[in-house]
């Protein structure tokens, strides 16, 4: 860790505080949510990384997508990681949300998350074991380093794309753009 | 006559700052401290410094001039009420007020959260502004029994006057009239400090940290800011109430470390109190213990 080496302090503080300051946001998927009690509690305890769970998406920088997303679960997915505030970080956790998992052939659930939000980075398996949490911790400590965490980006960049995949899965969206998305241009929520 | 003029600036300036690095160590104390108690290794002593960064960095959203305004009105009474606070020996306008001053100032720091929380319009956010406003209601009849006990037996309303008193004779939390006071402002401790089994008012599981919901970005660490500066303020009003002030420094942090790892212990161990349960608490025992000391002050004097 070089969470105490002073010259990176002084040189990049943003980076540096973005990595060891890590607060993910409460959002409860699916069955991958059962990881996450032992991970913030004594037998892991992930709040020596930094990582604490925070109540609303307006303090958090972190997004844990923990197990399959349904339809009615990807709009408020949607409109979780849309509240929260530059620079934030998405991980999906688990099989489900990278292909589908178990879920591959269903009808009612996301297959490849990706295409409607931005994800920096997965934690594969069925399910994870806690300890990969943290490794995807540390590794997106390193994306972050690399400047390669840039979902947030991508999602400003491209939301005209974002936007229309939303759209075609879901119609009409019953909230304004968040960016403006090059036809008509609108005021976003955030 | 300019040398002490240009000594209170310097203090005015630097006693913030000095009152902000003990409230971000007590802060971070509290987390470490957690930790242990849950038997964990726990986060480094400088999480909430490096949650600070993170959230000046991070884009903050705005809900209408009040929103902002609200939180500076806050931050300013808590600033303000460091400047009328002794720490040690400096004071640097603590001769103009007392404690009358300081009973209005402790009512920014709800009050401007309550208004800047409001203009964000979210129903977890009233209801913890008026759980808030209930507790409020709850410690403060304890604490003006407490607080007027403690002026009747010095006469006097200035803190500086109370502290050299103490120094003289005992310190007020051991000396005969004024312990039933000193025990009642104990035992509401937590609730002005705003930990379990009181913290009904940001109860992060029920209502998503009640007032703090809307902010995010700067606002949240303008918000952090005020609640370390709110600790050093809770912690050093006892210090200099009940245990005597300190002549330097050092031995006033120390006596603050102790009451606010009290505090902090007591946290660990409770869970939250139902808001009846805390007012029902709050005007029992800590009520019953003030007024019956300020009894005894004005009967034996």
């Amino acid at each position: 860790m070089d969470r105490n080496q002073l010259g990176k302090w002084l040189k990049q503080p943003a980076k540096m505080a973005n990595k060891y300051s890590l607060n993910a946001v409460y959002f409860c998927t699916g069955c991958g949510i059962i990881e996450i009690p032992p991970v913030i509690t004594a037998r892991w305890d992930a709040e020596r990384f930094g990582v604490i769970p925070v109540a609303t998406p307006r303090q958090g920088n972190l997004f844990m997508i923990t197990g399959y997303v349904s339809l009615k679960t990807l709009r408020a997915i949607i409109r979780t990681y849309e509240q929260m505030p530059d620079p934030k970080y998405t991980v999906g956790f688990g099989s489900c949300p990278i292909n589908g998992g178990m879920y591959w052939d269903s009808y009612n659930t996301i297959k490849h998350l990706d295409k409607y939000i931005p994800v920096d980075g997965w934690i594969a398996g069925c399910m994870p074991r806690p300890e990969a949490v943290f490794i995807a911790v540390t590794h997106l400590w390193t994306l972050i380093d690399k400047d390669m965490a840039n979902g947030y980006v991508r999602y400003r960049e491209q939301y005209a794309q974002y936007r229309k995949n939303q759209e075609t899965l879901f119609g009409k969206l019953d909230w304004p753009p968040l960016y403006a998305t090059g036809g008509k241009a609108q005021k976003g929520q955030q | 006559m300019v040398e002490a003029m240009v000594e209170t600036i310097l203090q005015a300036v630097i006693l913030p700052v000095v009152a902000l690095a003990i409230g971000l160590f007590f802060l971070g104390l509290y987390r470490v401290l957690m930790a242990r108690i849950h038997w964990r290794y726990g986060p480094p002593l400088t999480q909430p410094l490096i949650d600070i960064i993170r959230l000046l960095y991070q884009r903050g959203n705005s809900h209408g001039v009040l929103f902002d305004l609200g939180l500076v009105l806050s931050l300013a009474g808590a600033v303000a009420i460091v400047l009328f606070l002794p720490f040690a020996k400096w004071c640097p306008v603590s001769d103009s007020g007392g404690l009358l001053v300081i009973l209005y100032l402790l009512l920014f720091m709800p009050l401007g959260i309550a208004l800047s929380g409001g203009e964000g319009a979210n129903p977890n956010t009233s209801i913890g502004i008026s759980r808030k406003l209930i507790l409020a209601l709850g410690y403060e009849v304890p604490l003006l029994l407490a607080l007027i006990a403690i002026m009747t037996h010095y006469r006097t309303i200035s803190l500086v006057e109370i502290v050299r008193m103490q120094r003289e004779s005992w310190w007020a939390l051991f000396s005969w009239p004024l312990a039933l006071s000193g025990i009642a402002y104990l035992l509401i401790l937590p609730a002005i400090l705003g930990v379990r089994p009181f913290d009904i008012a940001s109860a992060p599981q029920e209502i998503c940290s009640g007032p703090m919901v809307e902010y995010g970005g700067k606002y949240l660490a303008l918000a952090h800011i005020q609640h370390a500066l709110s600790l050093f303020t809770g912690t050093s009003l006892f210090v200099n109430l009940f245990l005597g002030g300190a002549d330097n420094a050092v031995v006033f942090f120390l006596k603050m470390l102790v009451v606010f790892i009290g505090g902090v212990s007591v946290n660990a161990v409770f869970p939250r109190f139902r808001i009846e349960q805390a007012v029902r608490y709050l005007w029992k025992w800590p009520t019953v213990l003030a007024f019956a000391g300020l009894l005894v002050v004005t009967l034996v004097k």
